[in-house]
C-alpha cells in the first residue's frame, strides 16, 4: 500500500476514477486492520457474527467517509479520522444489539425470581447505618423528584434504569444524542445546586454506602 | 404475580412518577462532583476525539490541552467507550508498525 499523507488521501478520494478506487481499496485494508482491536472488548473474532459485522461496518464507513470528506479538518491523521467513524458505526450497532438482547432476556425472566438484594439489605451494616442510609436515600430521592423535569426524569429512566443506548433513548425522546447529553448535564447541575443548598455533599452520601 | 409485585403496582398507580431505583440515584450522585458548569457536547467530543487520542498515544498533554473533552469522557459512558475503542486501535496498530 502506498504511504499517503492527508493531502494525498483527500485528493485521491475527491473525484471518481482509478485513484479513488485504489484509495478506497487501501482504506478498506486500514479499517479492517484496526476494527478488530476496537471490537475486542465486545466480541471475539471466533464469534460467528464477527466477520459479517466487520464487513458491514467497513462498507458503511467507506460510504460515510466519502460523504463527509469535506468535513475533515486535518487535526489528526486522515486514517485516525476514518477509524473514529468506523468505531462510532460499530459501537452504535453493538450497543443496539446488546440492549435488544438484554431486553429480551428480561422479558423471558421468571416473574417469581426474587429481585437482587438492594443497597439497603447489606448484611454487614448495623441497624443504625441501615437507618441512616434509608433516611439519606429518601432525602436525595425527594430532591430528585422535586428538581428534575419530567423530561430529565424520563431520560434518566431510559438510560439509568432501562440501560437503553443513548442513540435509541434520544430517538425515543424525539431528540438527538447531543441534546440528550445536555438535558442530563443540566439535570446534574440543578441537582448539585440543590444538594448544596440542603448541605448534602454527594461524596458524603456515597461514603455512607461504602461497605464497612 | 406475587404479593410484593401487586403492592408495587398499587403504589405506582398512586405515584405520579416511576420510583427511581436506589442504584440509579447513587449512580447519578457519583458523577455530580466532577460536573463542570461549562461542558461540551457529544458532537464536539466526536469532532475532536481523533486529535485527543493521537495526542494521548504520543504523550502530548491531551488532558491538559483539552480538559473539557476529558471531563465529558468521565461523564458520558458512550463517548468514553468510543474513546477507549479508538485508543485500542491506535495503540495496537502503531505497535504493529514498529
Amino acid at each position: 500500500m502506498p504511504t499517503r499523507n492527508n493531502e494525498a488521501w483527500l485528493s485521491d478520494l475527491a473525484t471518481p476514477g482509478p485513484a479513488r478506487e485504489a484509495a478506497l481499496e487501501d482504506l478498506r485494508d486500514v479499517i479492517q486492520k484496526g476494527l478488530p482491536y476496537a471490537l475486542s472488548r465486545w466480541l471475539s473474532p471466533d464469534q460467528p457474527q464477527f466477520n459479517s459485522l466487520v464487513e458491514e461496518v467497513t462498507q458503511e464507513t467507506l460510504l460515510r467517509v466519502l460523504d463527509q470528506l469535506r468535513t475533515f479538518e486535518g487535526r489528526s491523521q486522515f486514517t485516525t479520522w476514518v477509524h473514529k467513524i468506523a468505531v462510532r458505526i460499530a459501537l452504535t450497532e453493538l450497543r443496539r444489539k446488546r440492549w435488544r438482547d438484554s431486553s429480551l432476556d428480561e422479558l423471558t425472566e421468571n416473574e417469581d425470581v426474587p429481585p437482587p438484594p438492594g443497597l439497603l439489605a447489606d448484611p454487614q451494616a448495623g441497624p443504625e447505618t441501615s437507618a441512616e442510609r434509608a433516611d439519606m436515600l429518601a432525602r436525595v430521592s425527594r430532591i430528585i423528584e422535586e428538581e428534575l423535569t419530567d423530561r430529565q426524569r424520563q431520560a434518566l429512566i431510559l438510560l439509568g434504569v432501562q440501560d437503553m443506548p443513548m442513540e435509541d433513548a434520544a430517538r425515543k425522546l424525539k431528540t438527538n444524542r447531543n441534546a440528550l447529553y445536555k438535558l442530563l448535564h443540566d439535570a446534574r447541575l440543578r441537582l448539585r445546586r440543590r444538594l448544596s443548598m440542603e448541605d448534602i455533599a454527594p461524596y458524603e452520601v456515597l461514603t455512607l454506602f461504602e461497605h464497612k | 404475580m406475587n404479593i410484593r409485585a401487586i403492592i408495587q403496582k398499587i403504589k405506582k398507580s398512586f405515584s405520579p412518577h416511576e420510583e427511581l431505583p436506589n442504584q440509579t440515584v447513587l449512580g447519578f450522585l457519583h458523577v455530580l462532583e466532577s460536573v463542570q458548569e461549562e461542558g461540551c457536547s457529544c458532537d464536539e467530543v466526536f469532532t475532536r476525539i481523533d486529535e485527543y487520542v493521537e495526542r494521548e498515544v504520543d504523550n502530548r498533554d491531551a488532558e491538559d490541552l483539552m480538559p473539557l473533552i476529558r471531563e465529558h469522557l468521565d461523564l458520558c459512558p458512550e463517548c468514553c467507550e468510543e474513546y477507549e475503542a479508538l485508543l485500542d486501535v491506535l495503540e495496537k496498530t502503531s505497535q504493529e508498525h514498529k
